[in-house]
C-alpha cells in the first residue's frame, strides 16, 4: 500500500465523473425543458396553419416548410385534428397529408433501420394513409420487433379495409403473445369486416390462432360463425379451442346451441366444462338446468362456481335446482349453492316471504330449512335485523331449531 | 505473518472487494440504463389507453392485509376500488385486528357476513368469517391473527381472479398503477410475477387517497431514502429483471399469477422477509418444474409509501429487511452457484450473498482495518484518504446516476428545487447515512445469529404496527 501513485488519479477520475454526471443530469433537464417548449411552439404553429387550411384558404407556404423540417410535429398536429373531424374536412386533411408528401415520407420510413422510426411510421400511416398503405404496412406485421408489429396491427385496423382485416387475421398465429393480443384487439375493433377471414382462420385447425379467432368471433357476437364454432366446440383438438368456441356460442346466445353446449358440459377437460356452464348461463335456457345441477357437484372448483352462478341466474327454476343441491349430500356443492343464492339476492327475497301462508311462503320455509341444515346461516342471521316482527320470530325459530338439530 | 502484514492483506482484500462490487454495480447500471430507455420508448407506442377497454385483460384481485388500520382503511379501500382497470375486486383481510378495523369497514361499505366459501389452497390461521358488500367488488375476510404473510395467503385463497395484486394497506397507488403493473402479465403468458416501483410519499400532497402533487420531503432522513429508493428500484431491480433474476418484488406492491403463487406454496409466515422469500421460492419452483417464465420489474406503475422519518424506526426497518435477506439466502442456499437455477443461481444468489449480505461486514471490516492500520502506522495516510475519497465518490456517482435515470425518462419531480435537492442528496448520503446503514445491517446479522437457535419459536406478530415504512 506504499504505492499511492495509482490512487490519486483514480480520485481525480471519480471526481471528474461525478461532476460530469451531475452536469449531464442538469443539462438533460435543461435540454428537455427547452426542447419541450420548442415542440409546443411548433405544434402551435402547425395548429394555426392547419386551421387556415380548414377555414378553406389555400395551403399556406409555411406548411410545406414545416412538412420538410418537422414532419413528426406536423403529423402529430394533423392527427390531433383528424381525431376531432368528420366528413369533408377530415378528407381534406387526409388529402393534404398526401399532398405534403407526408404519406410518402412515412412509407419510406417503414424500412428505416431504427425500430422507433418504423413504429412511428406505422403509427402515423394508420391515421394519414388510406388503402394504398395497407401493402407496405402489412410487411411490418412480420417485423423483427414486436412493438413495431403491434403498432402496425393498430394502424391496419384504423385503415379498416377488408384487405387489412385479412392481413391481420393471418397474424393471429404470431409466436409473440403481445402481437396476437394487439391483433385480436384490433380485429375486434374492425367488427364485421373481420368476421369472414376469422371464420376461415377458425377452420384452419391451427390451435392457437383458431382459439383466438373463436374468442374474437364470440366477442363480435358473429352469428354467421356459428356453424364453424359448433364444429370447433364438438371436434376441436385443443382444450383452449373447444373452451373458446363454447364460450363464443354462449355470447352469440342462440338456444339452438344448447345441445352442443350440454355435450361440452360433459367434456373431459374442466376448462371446457367451466366455459360450457358460463355459456349456458348466457343463453338462459331452462332445459340446461338438470345438467347444470349435476355440474354443481363437479370435481373442479371453477365448474361448480360457474354452474351455481348459472343456476342462480335461471330463476325461478334455477333457484329450485339450487335448493335441491342445498338439500343434497355433497357439502362442497351445498356451500356453492348457498353462496350463489346469496350473491343473486335470492336469500334476501326468500326471507321476506317466510310469513306468507301460500305456496311462496312454503317454498321460502323449505329453502331456509335447507340453508340452515347446510350450515349456511351467516347471511340469514344478518337478515334477522331487517325483518319485521313475525318474520323475525319465524326465522329465529328456524335458526334455533337448526342449532338444536 | 506480522499483525501489520495481516492488516495490509485485509486492506488489499477490502480494496479488491470494493472494485468487484462497484464493477457489478456499474454493469447493473448499464443494463438498467438501456432497459429503461427501451421501456420508455416502447411506452410511446403502447396504446395504453386502449388497454383500459380491452376484453383481453384478465381480472385482478387486489389483496390488502389489514392489522389495526381503523384510521385509514376506509379511505384506502375506496382508493383501491377506484383504480382504473377493466375488472378488479378488492379483498381486504382483517388479520385479527384489536382495534375497530372490521367495524369501520362494516359501516363504510355496508358489509354483511356471507356464506361465500373460501377455497383453502394454502394453510392459514382460522378464518372467522367472510363479509360481502353491496359493492360486489369488495370482499372482506376476517381471520385470527397470523401475521402479514398469513393474511396475504388467506386473501389469495379468497381471491376470485387469475391475477392477484398484493398491496400494503397504507400504500397509495396511482390511478393507472394496477393496469400498468398487470400489463406484462396481460401481454405475455410467461410472466409469473411483476413488481412496480415504490416511491417516497413523504412531502407529497395527498388528497382522497391519491398523490396530487409530487414533492421531495422536507426532512433529511426521508429525502435520503428518496435517492436510495431510486437507486434500488431504477438501477437495481430493472437490471435484475432484464436478467430474469429479480429476487425481490416489494411486499407493498406486486402482481402475481395466482396459480403460480399457489403452486409455489404462497407466502411463508415464519420469515420476516416474506416478499423476497416468496419470489425466490417462485423462481425455484418454476425452474425445478422446467417452466418457461419471467419475473419482471416495470418502472412506471407507482406505489407511494410513507418512509420512516426517525432513526429508530428506520433502524428497525433495515434490521428486518436484512434479517429477511439472510433468512431467504439460507433457506434457498442450494440455489447458490447452482446452474440448474440459471441466472438466479449463478448471478442473483451469489450477488445477494457476497454483496448484499456480506457487503456491510466487509465495509465495516474495511473501516476498522483502516483505523487500526492508521493507528499502528502500517497504512499510508494519503492512500487511506484517497481510497476513502474514491469510495465516497463512487457511491455518490451511483446515486447521481440513479437521479439521471429518473430524469432521463420518468421525471416525477417537476420542480427544479426538488430535482437539485435530489442531486445534492445523492452526494450527501455517502457521508454518514451510508455508514449508519452499514452498522445497522451488521447488527442485523448479529441479531439473526443470536435468534437463529430459537427461530422456530419466533413470536407471530402483526405486520409492523407503528412502522410506516414498508418500501422494500
Amino acid at each position: 500500500m506504499e504505492s499511492t501513485g495509482f490512487v490519486w488519479p483514480a480520485v481525480l477520475v471519480i471526481a471528474g465523473l461525478n461532476v460530469l454526471m451531475m452536469g449531464m443530469t442538469v443539462v438533460l433537464r435543461m435540454v428537455r425543458s427547452v426542447g419541450g417548449r420548442r415542440r409546443q411552439a411548433l405544434l402551435k404553429e402547425a395548429d394555426a396553419l392547419l386551421e387556415e387550411v380548414l377555414a378553406g384558404e389555400s395551403v399556406p407556404e409555411g406548411l410545406n416548410a414545416l412538412a420538410t423540417r418537422d414532419p413528426d410535429v406536423l403529423s402529430e398536429a394533423m392527427i390531433r385534428h383528424l381525431s376531432l373531424l368528420r366528413g369533408a374536412q377530415r378528407e381534406r386533411l387526409v388529402e393534404l397529408a398526401a399532398g405534403l408528401r407526408l404519406v410518402d415520407y412515412y412509407v419510406g420510413e417503414i424500412s428505416a433501420r431504427s425500430r422507433w422510426r418504423r413504429a412511428r411510421a406505422a403509427e402515423n400511416l394508420g391515421y394519414l394513409g388510406g388503402p394504398e398503405v395497407v401493402g407496405p404496412l402489412s410487411g411490418l406485421l412480420s417485423d423483427g420487433d414486436e412493438t413495431v408489429r403491434a403498432v402496425a396491427a393498430r394502424a391496419l385496423a384504423r385503415i379498416g379495409t377488408p384487405e387489412a382485416a385479412r392481413i391481420l387475421v393471418r397474424s393471429l398465429g404470431d409466436p409473440s403473445d403481445l402481437t396476437r393480443l394487439r391483433v385480436a384487439e384490433n380485429l375486434e375493433r374492425l367488427g364485421p369486416l373481420a368476421v369472414e377471414p376469422l371464420i376461415e382462420r377458425l377452420r384452419s385447425g391451427e390451435e392457437r390462432a383458431s382459439a383466438m379467432a373463436a374468442r374474437i368471433l364470440g366477442n363480435l357476437r358473429a352469428r354467421e360463425a356459428a356453424p364453424a364454432l359448433l364444429q370447433a366446440a364438438r371436434d376441436g383438438e385443443g382444450v383452449d379451442l373447444r373452451a373458446q368456441a363454447v364460450l363464443a356460442l354462449g355470447r352469440i346466445g342462440d338456444p339452438e346451441y344448447v345441445p352442443t353446449l350440454l355435450a361440452a358440459a360433459r367434456d373431459q377437460e374442466w376448462p371446457v366444462r367451466a366455459q360450457a356452464a358460463n355459456a349456458l348461463r348466457m343463453i338462459g335456457d331452462v332445459s340446461a338446468i338438470p345438467q347444470l345441477e349435476r355440474m354443481v357437484s363437479d370435481r373442479e372448483w371453477w365448474v361448480r362456481v360457474n354452474a351455481a352462478r348459472a343456476l342462480a341466474s335461471l330463476s325461478p327454476a334455477g333457484e329450485k335446482a339450487l335448493v335441491r343441491v342445498l338439500e343434497g349430500e355433497d357439502r362442497f356443492a351445498r356451500d356453492r349453492a348457498a353462496a350463489a343464492l346469496e350473491s343473486r339476492g335470492v336469500t334476501e327475497r326468500i326471507v321476506r316471504d317466510l310469513t306468507r301462508s301460500d305456496e311462496r311462503g312454503r317454498e321460502a320455509r323449505r329453502v331456509v330449512r335447507a340453508m340452515v341444515a347446510a350450515g349456511a346461516t351467516r347471511r340469514l342471521r344478518r337478515l334477522l335485523d331487517d325483518l319485521p316482527g313475525d318474520g323475525r320470530r319465524e326465522l329465529e325459530s328456524m335458526l334455533r331449531t337448526g342449532e338444536e338439530g | 505473518m506480522s499483525f501489520g502484514e495481516f492488516l495490509l492483506v485485509v486492506n488489499y482484500f477490502v480494496l479488491g472487494y470494493f472494485l468487484l462490487i462497484n464493477g457489478v454495480y456499474a454493469l447493473l447500471y448499464v443494463i438498467s440504463f438501456f432497459e429503461i430507455a427501451d421501456y420508455t420508448r416502447r411506452e410511446v407506442f403502447s396504446g395504453f389507453s386502449e388497454l383500459f377497454a380491452s376484453s383481453y385483460a384478465p381480472p385482478v384481485s387486489v389483496i390488502v392485509p389489514a392489522y389495526n388500520e381503523e384510521a385509514t382503511i376506509a379511505e384506502s379501500v375506496r382508493s383501491l376500488l377506484s383504480l382504473r382497470y377493466p375488472l378488479h375486486e378488492v379483498v381486504v383481510v382483517n388479520d385479527g385486528s384489536s382495534d375497530g378495523t372490521l367495524e369501520v369497514l362494516g359501516k363504510s361499505f355496508d358489509l354483511w357476513e356471507s356464506d361465500r366459501p373460501v377455497r383453502m389452497q394454502l394453510e392459514t390461521a382460522p378464518i372467522r368469517g367472510v363479509y360481502a358488500s353491496s359493492d360486489e367488488r369488495l370482499v372482506v375476510v376476517d381471520k385470527e391473527n397470523g401475521g402479514k404473510a398469513d393474511a396475504l395467503n388467506a386473501g389469495i385463497c379468497a381471491a376470485g381472479y387469475p391475477l392477484v395484486c398484493c398491496v400494503d394497506a397504507d400504500i397509495i397507488l396511482e390511478e393507472d398503477a394496477l393496469l400498468r403493473a398487470a400489463r406484462p402479465a396481460i401481454e405475455y403468458s410467461d410472466v409469473a410475477a411483476v413488481g412496480g416501483i415504490v416511491r417516497v410519499a413523504n412531502g407529497c400532497e395527498v388528497d382522497s387517497g391519491r398523490v396530487v402533487e409530487v414533492r421531495t420531503p422536507r426532512e433529511v432522513l426521508p429525502t435520503l431514502q428518496v435517492v436510495e429508493y431510486l437507486r434500488a428500484f431504477l438501477a437495481g431491480r430493472t437490471g435484475w429483471s432484464r436478467l430474469n433474476a429479480l429476487l425481490i418484488i416489494s411486499g407493498a406492491f406486486g402482481i402475481f399469477r395466482r396459480s403460480d403463487l399457489i403452486s409455489a406454496g404462497g407466502y411463508s409466515d415464519d420469515t420476516v422477509g416474506e416478499d423476497m422469500e416468496l419470489v425466490t421460492r417462485m423462481h425455484r419452483t418454476l425452474r425445478e418444474g422446467r417452466r418457461k417464465y419471467r419475473v419482471v420489474f416495470v418502472p412506471d406503475p407507482v406505489a407511494w409509501t410513507e418512509v420512516p422519518s426517525t432513526l429508530r424506526v428506520l433502524r428497525r426497518q433495515r434490521d428486518r429487511w436484512h434479517r429477511g435477506l439472510i433468512d431467504t439466502l439460507i433457506r434457498h442456499r442450494r440455489m447458490l452457484f447452482n446452474p440448474r437455477y440459471g441466472t438466479v443461481g449463478l448471478l442473483a444468489m451469489p450477488y445477494y450473498f457476497l454483496f448484499e449480505l456480506l457487503g456491510p461486514v466487509v465495509e465495516l471490516l474495511g473501516y476498522a482495518a483502516f483505523i487500526v492500520g492508521l493507528l499502528l502506522g502500517v497504512l499510508n495516510v494519503p492512500f487511506t484518504l484517497a481510497f476513502f475519497a474514491v469510495a465516497v465518490g463512487l457511491g455518490s456517482l451511483l446515486s447521481v446516476a440513479a437521479v439521471f435515470m429518473e430524469e432521463m425518462r420518468l421525471r416525477r419531480y417537476p420542480r427544479w428545487t426538488d430535482f437539485l435537492k435530489l442531486v445534492l442528496y445523492g452526494v450527501l448520503e455517502n457521508f454518514g447515512y451510508r455508514q449508519l446503514n452499514t452498522l445497522w445491517r451488521v447488527a442485523a446479522i448479529v441479531s439473526y445469529l443470536r435468534r437463529n437457535t430459537d427461530w422456530g419459536s419466533m413470536e407471530r406478530r402483526g405486520f409492523g404496527p407503528g412502522e410506516p415504512g414498508k418500501g422494500r
